[in-house]
């Protein structure tokens, strides 16, 4: 494995935003191919403080030597969770998939139940923080639009993610129109969780099994000449990288090359000249945070120069710092003090910039860094959607 | 002046198991070692314990030895024994006819070795070369040299021995044709302390000839230097044999989180000027990767030699001359123990002290093969992972050694050496090659008013100057970019060479 | 197939890519930067060496062996890019002291005057001499530092330790940006009722606002206070880092991280672009023109196999200083190493020699000859030929118009 590469040069810690808050946590150096060393498959892990690792993939992109010490740790997680007894909170966010789904059925009395002080006190029973409140169900989640039949030269797959499906329906609604305006025509193929709440509570199993069923219906659709689109950058991360990689799927090296994050497809689209779209005046302000997982795409940072032509428009990059979330990370009572540290520092950067409102690419940052900041945080593509002047149809 | 009943000079796995047995027999007796313990081939070895495969074509009586040891020591040293298994691998090419000795050899030896197949191996050890034709499991077994030593030195220190490691042996003394004593200089404080005893054994090893010569007496040897390399992790959990006619490179042992891969063969004059050139360590790595591919690209943390103490002989292929070993009486109250292995060193102890035993004219017979040895509670030991429970307060990350262990350590020795502290926690052993922990160790020194600042400088600027000998040969792709790093940080952000 | 367009790649992130990019930037030129990882320059002192064989670097440097990349680099440039440097550091609000006139020494970390030329202002009020005392305040638990060492060497060097409940440097550093910490913190300092001359801490005092937090600190002292710096994590070589980023970005220039470059277009002599393979496939960017700056061996530049040395990138020929034996004396305190010779050998233009390219420049430590431990020339070589391939960049981009 790449851990032979690690010349100890510490840059990894440097950019560990764990690392920093937490002294359980010893860090992405020696997490990863410090400890690396003394793993074998005949013996059992015994690192429980693995599981403190936030997978924020920052340590991977300082690397100067290619040893990818989020890797490495994210193998022994899951080997920890094999072999050791999973807590209710790791077991429940692996399978949010499925509880959302009921959530999402039952919408409105489960955000009631969840809100109540019966509510918190069970999740906190469960080891689950309240520090923020929870995302509410839709019952009109994603899944239950109409597909659209392709016409347009351009046509896409759309893969929205747990977070719009469940949550924010409104947004991925948006982005379909977005997509067609830029004469894009987008279908909804089936889909099921990305698999990343599941790897990102130690269940390899679940995750390699989500991950198939993904990878059956995209690359279905792939054959057909579809691109597919993500708009989370975390599915489009477990999509690109985990497919092919830990989760080593067949399809897994077809679905990465076919697959873009939707600001990269639309930057894509302007530069070949396929799309012209006439960007309107946006007089805001705005601190675009980068989304931990988006700098880990490797792709830069699109939306930087999609923005860059909306007239009116003012804003900053803020990469500096994580938002402390990570997924369900910061969901887990023994990670919430330090999520919110984290998150802490990311919010006084935001607040430095004077920007009346956030945007980012991860509905995860946008929960933390609304809920610790209070200012708004929008999607992206509510603000490209502005600037179009593009709004939702009834 | 101290007076004792033996002398033992030499601190390697003779000298210490001949410290262990004195003490079980209640023998008073005093070791005197020139640097730490396992200075010498001891401490230069791939730390395989035989099963005595390897020997049971050229030399079955040290193959029987050897697996007669092996069982012995698997069993007093439970903790400290990694019962690893072996291999040895026939690769396309290598003699079926030698196979067939192999076998023989090994069953006449009484040496169980099992042929297993080659999808077999491959499951047991799936870094090996997969062109692989078959191999034979034999009961091999890896352990740490110095902390073999420091066992059985744990055994004379409970019963009243007395231990003297960095003194040099510059004086014996005779009386009437009779060695009586020794005259030994504490290399740290420059004091000579005078030891007198009625028997001196010369366990020195490579350096037996001159000791000997001390004495007006000589012991005949052929010094053989043998390269060694390290690797940076694991490449296996076994010992991997090549099957063939003992030749460089045919050895892989896995020690620790690291793996040791050796040797070569080259006859040398000086012990004390042992120089490793390039083609050696390419050698090794070269046969190496046959064995295990990745070798080829792996990354090597280190590259040294010891030298092989063997008894001169007139055959020209030193791999022929023979591994046993022999006490030399000198007449004069000194007796020589020479050759031997690592493997064989309790039973080479236990027929000196006979010897002495005989020359005291008492009868108390040998237990070392039936006591445990001592200490090997405090061992962290193995498995390897169990040490990844605790990663606070760690001063080397690469080998996790904690400050607490640290502390003690100088404490319990009032070291100044942070060699010692190196030998007795695998401190700098790792990829950094104590990059980092060199710092930090010295630093903890300092803070326990250990050092003067003469010393602290000194004794730092002689850590990094030892250390780059073992690293100066293997510098190339990550241990050179990790050797630039070093530098970086010694004499740039530390400013080591102070400019006027 | 969509292509990204700048004018000017750089390769790399470090002291010099910054720099060479900063300076394209500001002139109006579209920048991108590709870098694999964070460079070397996170782990430094902060500290600018341009050359410390001399009381005096440009004397120094005049005194520097004649392939020493320095020549290639009149003293106006050398000059012009401390200059640029110390104005965009100030900017940064990352202050630093000295001038190229005069080197100038700081306290390490063993209590060695380590020798420099532009000091981040938080080192700037170390001791000139070895009369003054100093009063040390490190951390309960913070194992990259020892004021044992120290004390062990200068007289009148007195310690305390402070409990700040955190011990490494990396959370030291963000405590002290709390204004809550640095208000329990001070009046527990008051109270010590420090005599000595000067107060000293290891290098742990803040990220973003370090030269602010050491004024601070110094005034409630009523002494001045200066830092010691660490080994790795080191905060004032993040600092500079972070520094070099934000005005490279305010220049114009774009970031593109984990973004290690597996291959290059080109056409008869001309680079087009360069690509990497991310998010599952190959991305190019092209450019008009590509600044080569991935550092050395620790930067990953240079690569050393057993039998040769690579340049990672456009594999460009590279100067080695013989066979492997010859890399490294016996004495490891040597500073004549053979190694520190491998590099690329650039000509007047800050071209690669014994390579074709018409657009590529290169500089910083991945030229041949530096040699940067025995010249003490780390990152003043860096911004000097970063200055100097910029504007060699720029005039071959405005002569291609």
């Amino acid at each position: 494995m790449n851990y032979e590469h690690c010349i100890r040069c510490t840059i990894c810690v440097e950019n560990c935003p764990v690392f920093r808050v937490n002294p359980d946590f010893p860090g992405p150096k020696q997490a990863g191919p410090d400890a690396q060393r003394f793993r074998s498959a005949r013996e059992k892990a015994q690192d429980e403080w693995v599981l403190l690792c936030s997978q924020c993939k920052r340590c991977e992109m300082a690397c100067p030597c290619g040893v990818e010490p989020a890797q490495i740790i994210l193998r022994e997680q899951q080997r920890y969770g094999k072999e050791h007894q999973q807590t209710p909170a790791h077991l429940l966010f692996a399978n949010n998939y499925y509880l959302s789904a009921l959530g999402s059925l039952t919408a409105p009395l489960a955000n009631f139940i969840a809100e109540t002080r019966t509510g918190k006190f069970i999740f906190r029973k469960m080891g689950i923080s309240t520090h923020l409140p929870f995302p509410e169900f839709r019952f009109r989640k994603m899944s239950r639009e109409k597909k659209r039949l392709s016409r347009n030269a351009r046509k896409a797959a759309f893969f929205y993610g747990c977070f719009i499906n469940f949550y924010r329906p409104d947004i991925g609604r948006k982005i379909i129109q977005l997509l067609s305006t830029l004469n894009v025509d987008v279908v909804l193929p089936p889909q099921w969780c990305c698999g990343l709440p599941a790897l990102g509570n130690g269940n390899l199993a679940l995750a390699k099994y989500f991950a198939q069923k993904n990878a059956s219906s995209l690359s279905d659709y792939i054959d057909a000449g579809y691109d597919i689109i993500y708009s989370c950058t975390s599915c489009g991360l477990c999509l690109t990288r985990d497919y092919p990689g830990i989760l080593d799927i067949p399809q897994g090296r077809k679905i990465a090359e076919s697959s873009y994050d939707l600001h990269e497809y639309i930057l894509k689209l302007i530069n070949e000249g396929y799309a012209k779209p006439q960007f309107g005046t946006v007089r805001r302000h705005i601190a675009y945070h980068i989304p931990c997982h988006l700098r880990a795409l490797g792709i830069g940072y699109p939306l930087e120069r999609i923005m860059a032509g909306i007239p009116g428009l003012k804003f900053e990059i803020l990469d500096d710092a994580c938002c402390g979330l990570s997924g369900s990370y910061g969901f887990k009572k023994e990670n919430a003090t330090a999520a919110i540290q984290i998150g802490s520092r990311a919010v006084s950067f935001i607040q430095k910039t004077g920007a009346e409102s956030i945007v980012a690419d991860c509905g995860s940052c946008r929960m933390q860094l609304g809920g610790l900041s209070g200012m708004p945080a929008f999607d992206p593509a509510e603000i490209l959607c502005e600037s179009l002047g593009i709004t939702l149809e009834k | 002046m101290i007076k004792t009943n033996v002398i033992i000079i030499g601190g390697g796995a003779t000298g210490c198991g001949i410290a262990r047995d004195l003490a079980l027999r209640g023998i008073p007796h005093c070791l005197v070692e020139k640097g730490d313990f396992a200075a010498g081939a001891t401490g230069a070895c791939h730390g395989l314990l035989h099963s005595g495969g390897r020997y049971a074509v050229t030399d079955p009586v040290a193959a029987r030895e050897c697996y007669e040891e092996n069982l012995i020591l698997r069993k007093i040293g439970e903790k400290c024994v990694e019962q690893t298994g072996g291999l040895f691998v026939r690769l396309p090419g290598d003699s079926k006819r030698f196979r067939e000795v192999f076998l023989r050899g090994c069953e006449q030896v009484g040496l169980p070795a099992e042929v297993i197949s080659a999808s077999k191996a491959l499951e047991l050890v799936p870094s090996l070369n997969p062109k692989l034709e078959e191999a034979i499991r034999v009961p091999d077994c890896s352990i740490d040299p110095f902390r073999l030593c420091m066992l059985n030195i744990r055994t004379s220190e409970l019963r009243g021995g007395i231990i003297y490691t960095r003194h040099k042996v510059t004086e014996i003394i005779q009386s009437h044709g009779r060695c009586t004593g020794i005259k030994a200089t504490d290399q740290s404080t420059g004091e000579i302390r005078e030891i007198h005893g009625s028997i001196i054994v010369n366990a020195t090893g490579a350096w037996a000839d001159m000791v000997a010569s001390l004495a007006g007496s000589e012991v005949p040897m052929t010094l053989v230097k043998g390269a060694l390399v390290i690797t940076n992790h694991r490449l296996t959990d076994m010992v991997i044999n090549r099957l063939r006619h003992p030749s460089d490179g045919d050895i892989i042992v896995p020690n620790e989180a690291v793996c040791l891969a050796g040797t070569t063969s080259l006859a040398i004059e000086d012990p004390d000027n042992l120089v490793i050139q390039s083609p050696e360590v390419d050698t090794i790595i070269g046969e190496a990767g046959r064995m295990i591919p990745h070798f080829n690209n792996t990354r090597i943390i280190r590259a040294f030699s010891g030298v092989r103490p063997l008894l001169k002989s007139k055959k020209a292929d030193s791999h022929e001359i023979s591994r046993g070993f022999q006490i030399i009486d000198h007449q004069n109250g000194m007796f020589s123990i020479v050759g031997g292995k690592l493997s064989t060193f309790r039973l080479m102890a236990e027929k000196m002290v006979d010897c002495i035993m005989h020359s005291f004219n008492l009868k108390k017979p040998c237990e070392t093969a039936d006591i445990p040895l001592d200490g090997q509670e405090e061992l962290s030991g193995y498995p390897l992972a169990k040490r990844l429970v605790d990663m606070k307060n760690v001063v080397c990350e690469c080998e996790l050694v904690h400050r607490q262990d640290v502390e003690r350590i100088i404490k319990q020795m009032a070291t100044r050496n942070v060699g010692d502290i190196q030998h007795r926690t695998r401190l700098g052993m790792g990829p950094c090659q104590g990059g980092f922990c060199t710092f930090r160790a010295l630093g903890i020194m300092n803070d326990m008013n250990v050092l003067s600042p003469e010393q602290s400088m000194d004794m730092l600027r002689g850590f990094l100057q030892r250390r780059f000998r073992g690293i100066r040969y293997a510098l190339w792709g990550d241990q050179l970019r990790e050797e630039q790093l070093v530098e970086y940080i010694y004499l740039g952000i530390l400013a080591m060479e102070e400019k006027p | 197939m969509s292509v990204t367009e700048y004018d000017v790649v750089i390769i790399g992130a470090g002291v010099a890519g910054l720099t060479a990019g900063a300076l394209l930037a500001g002139r109006g030129l579209k920048v991108a930067l590709v870098t694999k990882g964070e460079p070397t320059a996170c782990l430094s002192t902060g500290g600018i060496d341009v050359c410390s064989r001399h009381e005096n670097p440009l004397p120094g440097i005049q005194g520097l062996p004649p392939e020493h990349p320095y020549h290639l680099v009149s003293e106006e440039v050398i000059r012009q890019s401390l200059h640029d440097f110390q104005a965009a550091m100030a900017d940064a609000h990352l202050p630093y002291c000295g001038g190229v006139e005069k080197n100038r020494s700081i306290l390490s970390a063993l209590g060695t005057s380590k020798i420099s030329c532009l000091v981040p202002s938080t080192m700037a009020a170390a001791p000139r001499n070895t009369t003054e005392s100093i009063h040390i305040i490190t951390f309960k638990g913070l194992k990259d530092f020892y004021p044992g060492y120290i004390v062990s060497r200068r007289r009148n060097t007195k310690f305390s330790v402070y409990d700040a409940g955190v011990s490494t440097t990396m959370s030291l550093a963000s405590r002290f940006e709390e204004k809550e910490f640095l208000e329990t913190f001070l009046p527990w300092m008051e109270n010590l009722n420090i005599k000595e001359d000067r107060i000293a801490f290891p290098a742990v005092l803040g990220l973003e606002s370090a030269a602010e937090i050491v004024r601070t600190i110094s005034m409630r002292a009523g002494k001045p206070v200066f830092e010691i710096p660490t080994i790795p994590p080191s905060m004032p070589g993040r600092r500079l880092f972070n520094a070099l980023k934000k005005n490279f970005r305010q220049k114009g220039g774009t970031i593109y991280w984990a973004w290690p470059v597996v291959s290059t277009e080109k056409t008869g002599s001309v680079v087009e672009a360069v690509t990497t393979v991310s998010a599952g496939r190959p991305n190019s960017i092209n450019a008009r023109a590509f600044i080569l700056s991935t550092g050395s061996f620790v930067g990953g530049g240079l690569t050393a196999t057993r039998q040769t040395i690579l340049e990672n990138v456009f594999h460009l020929p590279v100067h080695i200083p013989g066979a492997r034996e010859t890399w490294f004396d016996n004495d490891y305190f040597s500073l004549n190493h053979g190694i520190g010779k491998a590099g690329i050998l650039a000509d007047q233009s800050m071209r690669p020699t014994g390579a074709d390219w018409k657009n590529v420049f290169v500089c910083g430590s991945i030229l041949a000859n530096t040699e940067i431990l025995k010249n003490g020339c780390g990152h003043g070589l860096a911004l000097a030929t970063a200055n100097a391939a910029a504007q060699s960049c720029a005039e071959y981009l405005s002569d291609e118009l």
